[in-house]
Formats: structure tokens, sequence, C-alpha cells
């Protein structure tokens, strides 16, 4: 029951990767992570010539002895990292994709259940934060199966209605979602006020990572024939021929998915967009597999 | 080999091209919205006003296709010329089978001379139901294609012919075999075996000048113990075996004669007087005995099953010359016999078909079956085209 999520070709691929935070973060506890804070610990890194105001304890006097020279021992010590999976519950997230009737919805919740599997590997804390405009959805960070199965339960709940939640409603992600920890914002980036809440958090130094998702319907425009469209978000409604509409939607949509890749680097945020027609691991190995295996299928 | 259609006018159903071709035309269809997020990025455009496009090609040109050869169809379409010209040989029934040669051509087609032109089988029998020949070689004529060689076995002696040699399009090959002879038919009358002849009850003068012809001619007809004449008045019954009756009387004839004529027997009557007709009988009357100018001296008619003779003047030999003949007695039995048969045994070997009469044209061949099969199997196809895409219009 639990590997729904998750199609079964995708988790063997998933140990393959690894979760990295390009920034430190320290914190207490036992991790993969580097850490910031140096001194005694547990493996030895380099070392250091001494400065005045180094604890006297830290000095190799071996070394002293071969040398003559003043160096201080430098330490690592592993700690944890904080995965905090943000998944946009607004209606534009009911977009079906043709092929397999997957919901965009769907997808995310697969792509937020690797990456809780990425963490658990990892011995990473994991949490769940789902942008709802009627309440956000929180599943506090925690570490283990049993949080893994917590996780899972949340996302079974998320239902994708209403829009984008306004910001004084997201008082609860600045309160949970502490500096140096990682954020997987996970949505279609079509509304304004997600991308704000991602530069946001990346100016308050947390590590932001953005995953666009989308339908083939929408990279492609495969429309042929008169249609009537229906945004789902906005309510509004345009009809129009397919074939005649198609070169100019294309120059459009491209334009804005290259601006928005812009202020997402501005921002110094990763970022690997998701069709949902590609397989699922393709983004998360394009992020943290080695680099060339991103391509293999 | 040429194509051709019966009726050319059945391809006016072709008008109905025009259907799958309105039905196929890309329209508006607002009646199904679709869901699309990305929907601030479109714009309306305005149509192409210029240019008709069709969806869904394969499934229109199926169609299309289809509707064409359903017009064909009506059109009824046939194929002439492409003849079967393989020769045949056909039996005579009587032929036995050996008489067929050991170097028969191997397309040969070999058939009985019966109706229906059955296939000839070595160990099966021949054909019981009879007809002419001469008919039969003229249906065979008229079949088969010309051009086709045509060989005939005949037995010794041909039964049921025509009156004269068959006239056929083609020269025939025709083979006599020594077989047996059938046996003749039965010779078509008997002779009487009673002669009945009845007079009125009191005879005047003239009755009596009347019946002595008669009875004169029935005394020289009588053959005892094989013809025998029974004469006395009319109330003396019939005797049993009576073939012919002679009436001399005036009145109509009493109901037990008049059914004794209906069950098959012949009544000749001749009326002192005046000669009366019953009504019941037929309306033709054809002539039994004719004298040498043509005039008719007996009348025949039918009455049931028998036959009704009566004599178209008064016995009286002023007017009736030949009552004084000699062989009036036979001529009068010759009238009152039913016609002979006609002769229809001739030695084969005298009645070789002619050749050069004018050929008959030859049917083309239907090809509304080939067709019928032809637009099931696309009918099929389109239905699968059809289910199969149901993002396209389908009708």
């Amino acid at each position: 029951m639990a590997d729904e999520l998750i199609p079964p070709q995708v988790r063997s691929r998933l140990r393959e990767l690894r979760l990295t935070a390009r920034r430190a973060a320290g914190r207490h506890g036992v991790g993969l992570h580097h850490s910031p804070s140096r001194g005694a610990g547990l493996e030895f890194a380099q070392y250091r010539a001494y400065e005045p105001g180094d604890e006297l304890r830290q000095i190799d006097w071996k070394l002293y002895a071969r040398s003559d020279r003043f160096f201080v021992r430098e330490a690592e010590r592993e700690s944890p990292l904080t995965l905090w999976l943000l998944v946009d519950c607004s209606a534009s997230m009911r977009q079906r994709e043709p092929g397999s009737g997957q919901t965009r919805l769907q997808a995310a919740c697969a792509l937020a259940a690797c990456l809780a599997q990425l963490a658990l590997q990892q011995g990473d804390r994991f949490g769940l934060i789902g942008l709802a405009e009627s309440g956000l959805q929180l599943v506090p960070a925690g570490t283990g199966t049993r949080q893994r199965d917590r996780l899972w339960l949340g996302l079974q709940g998320l239902q994708a209605e209403g829009g984008f939640p306004a910001p004084e409603r997201l008082a609860p992600v600045w309160e949970r979602v502490a500096p140096r920890d990682l954020v997987v914002l996970l949505g279609d980036f079509f509304d304004e006020q997600a991308l704000v809440l991602a530069e946001r958090l990346a100016a308050a130094r947390r590590e932001v990572i953005a995953l666009p998702l989308l339908t083939s319907e929408e990279r492609d425009f495969p429309f042929r024939g008169g249609q009537r469209f229906d945004d789902p978000e906005t309510g509004e409604q345009l009809a129009g021929d397919g074939v005649a509409m198609r070169a100019d939607y294309l120059a459009r949509f491209d334009a804005a998915r290259q601006a928005l890749a812009a202020r997402l680097d501005a921002s110094g945020i990763r970022h690997a967009t998701h069709v949902l027609d590609e397989p699922l691991d393709l983004p998360l190995r394009r992020l943290f597999g080695a680099h060339g295996a991103a391509e293999y299928a | 080999m040429s194509l051709g259609l019966l009726l050319p006018m059945g391809l006016l159903a072709l008008a109905a091209l025009a259907v799958p071709l309105l039905i196929h035309l890309i329209r508006r269809n607002t009646r199904e919205p679709v869901e699309f997020a990305a929907l601030r990025w479109l714009r309306e455009r305005p149509r192409p006003r210029q240019r008709l496009r069709f969806d869904e090609w394969l499934l229109l040109a199926v169609r299309l296709l289809l509707i064409a050869l359903l017009a064909v169809l009506l059109a009824r379409p046939v194929l002439r010329g492409h003849p079967d010209m393989r020769p045949w040989w056909v039996l005579v029934p009587g032929v036995p089978a050996s008489a067929l040669p050991a170097d028969l051509p191997s397309d040969a087609r070999v058939h009985w001379l019966a109706p229906g032109f059955p296939e000839f089988a070595a160990d099966a029998a021949a054909p019981t139901a009879t007809a002419s020949p001469s008919s039969l070689l003229r249906e065979l004529d008229a079949r088969l294609p010309a051009g086709v060689a045509l060989t005939v076995l005949v037995p010794t002696v041909l039964d049921g012919v025509d009156a004269q040699r068959p006239h056929l399009s083609r020269p025939v090959d025709w083979r006599v075999v020594e077989a047996a002879v059938p046996p003749a038919r039965p010779a078509s009358a008997l002779p009487p075996t009673v002669i009945a002849l009845r007079h009125p009850a009191g005879c005047d003068a003239a009755c009596a000048s009347a019946l002595r012809p008669l009875q004169a001619a029935a005394a020289a007809l009588a053959q005892p113990p094989a013809v025998q004449v029974d004469v006395g008045p009319a109330t003396q019954a019939l005797p049993a075996g009576t073939s012919e009756l002679w009436w001399l009387g005036d009145p109509p004839l009493p109901a037990s004669v008049e059914s004794w004529v209906r069950a098959g027997g012949t009544v000749l009557v001749a009326g002192a007087n005046a000669p009366f007709v019953p009504a019941a009988a037929d309306a033709a009357s054809t002539v039994a005995w004719a004298d040498a100018a043509g005039q008719p001296l007996i009348e025949a008619r039918r009455l049931g099953q028998g036959r009704w003779l009566r004599f178209t003047r008064p016995l009286q030999p002023a007017l009736f010359p030949q009552l004084l003949d000699a062989d009036f007695p036979h001529q009068l039995q010759r009238a009152l016999q039913a016609p002979p048969a006609p002769p229809a045994r001739v030695l084969a070997s005298d009645h070789a078909p002619l050749a050069g009469a004018p050929g008959y044209p030859q049917p083309p061949r239907d090809l509304s079956h080939w067709l019928i099969a032809l637009i099931a199997s696309l009918f099929v196809l389109e239905r699968w085209l059809a289910s199969g895409r149901r993002s396209g219009v389908a009708a």
C-alpha cells in the first residue's frame, strides 16, 4: 500500500541519488552534510596555522615538535539536514496529462514521496506543507519510516482547489522552515505568488529548489479544431481555433518559462522542469545525480 | 473482356458523397470545454476563412470509397466477354459410358443430353428425365459461347426428335455409337372392341334411311371376336367395353350416355333433321374428316375426357355422296380414332445437325457478389477506424 505513490521502476533508481545542499547546514546531531562548526569532532579535516584566540588543546604538539611552528588540528562533524516539501494545491494543479490521466497534483505528490525517500535513505529529517487556500496542510518534520508513513498520509489528503494562499496565511511556513533548511517547492509556477514565496525564502537564507511541473499539452499545444478553453483557477473561458492560436501561444509560453528560469537563477534557486510524460526521476537526477547520469532513461 | 454497367442511372447515388465530406469538416467544438491551466498565455486569433480543413483523412477516404462502391453496386456492374471456351462433350441417355474415347481432352466438360445437362459421372446412372433431343441441342447451342467445340455421342436410333434436322449456329461433331435400340412407343390407339349403334325407338322413314348406311358400315367393320357391333334402340344400355357409340337421334343425349362420354368415350352423333351441340362441349372444334374440297364432313369436339363428333350434313346420298363410297366405313373409323402421334424415331446417322444458323448473344457475368464482399470488408474497416479514434469527429 505504501508503494503506490512511487512507481516501481523509479524506486530502484532512487538509490543512486543523494540529496545535497549547496550551503552547509550546521545543526546538532549526526547526518551526512558538512557542518561549518569545526573543532574537536569526529573526523580529521586539515591543519591550519595557529591564530591567537584558538584553544590551546587544539594545537597538534607532535607537529610542533617536527616543524617548530604551531598548527591547529581541525575536524569535521556530520550534521543532519531538514527537508521541507512545499506542494502547491491550487486549482491549476488539477490539469490532467492526456496519456496517463495523471493530474499535476498526483505527479507532485509522487515527486515529494521520492524526495522523502531520499531523505530517509540519508537519515535526514523531512516534513510537508501543502499550500492550499483553505488552510495549510502541515506534517511536522521528523525522521524514520513512521515519519514517511505520516508524510504519505498527508500527501493522500491533498486536494487541488482554489488559488494560491495569501501571504498573510503563510505564517506557518516562516515558523517551521528554519534557516539553512532545504525547501523544495513543487507546483506549476504559473502564479506570481509562488515565485515570490520562493524568492523570499531564498533571500532568508533557506536553500530553495523549484520543481515546476507541466503537462505535455501545455508544452506542445496539440489541439486542432475549434475548442473552448477553461481556466480552472480564474474561471476564464476562451474559444478559438487551436491551429491558429498555436504559434502565438508557444512563443508567449516559452518566453514566460524563460523569464521564470531567469528569476529563479537570479535568486540562486536550483530548478528542473518536470513534464508529466517524462519519467518521474528525471528532474531529480538533473538536480542530485552525478553529472551525465541525468539523461539516462 | 470489359466492365459495364447495366443501370448507369444508379450512379446518381454518388451525390451522397457529400455527406461524409460535410461530417468531417472541422467545426468549432464548443460543446466540450477543455480545461487548460495555462490560459493566460492564449490569445484569440481570427479563424482562417479561405481554407476548408478536414479531420481524419483516412476515415474520410474509407467512407467516400464505401459510398462510391455502393453507388456502383446500385448501377449493377457486369463483366462482358471472358467466355469459358472449354470443349463440351454430350451423351444422349442410352449411350454406354464406354463410348467416351480414352484420349478425352483434360479440360473437356462431359454432360448428359438431358434437361439441366447434368454432369457425367462414370459410376452414376444415366438421368431418367427425357426431353426432345432436338430441343436440348438448340438449348445447348444457345447457352454455349460461340466457338466452343461441341461433340455429341448418339445411339443408333434417336427418339422424340423434330421433323427436320436441327439447325444450329456451330458445327457439331456427331458420333453415332452402337447401342441397344429402345423399344418403340406403344401404338397410340387400339382398334375399337365394341361399336354400339343406337337409334330412336320408333324409327320413321327418314330415320330408317339414315340408319341403313350406318348399319351397313357397322356390319362392315365387325370382325368378331376382336370387333363387335351392338345395334339397338336408344333405351338399350351400352354393353360393357364400348369404345365407340354411334348415336342416331334428335333429343339431347341421356345423362348416362353423356357421363359415359365425359369419362373417355367417343360418340358420333348423326341427327336426322338438325344436328345438335351440347352446351358443355369445348367451343373449339376440329375437323375429323374433310372431303376433297376441304369442307368438313365430321366435326370433333372434346367433352370432358371424351370426344363428341357429329356429321355436318344429313346422311342422304344427295348431300353426302361419300356415303356411297366403298371405303366409307374405314374413313369413318379413321375419323373416330384419336389422331396418332407424329413419327419421332429416326436413324441417328441421318439426323446430324446442320450449321449456319445465327449465333446467340451471351449474357454478361454479374459482379454484384464480389462487390458486396468488398463493401462488407470495407464497412468492417470503417467501423474499426471510427471506434478507434475518439478524439476526432466520429459520426
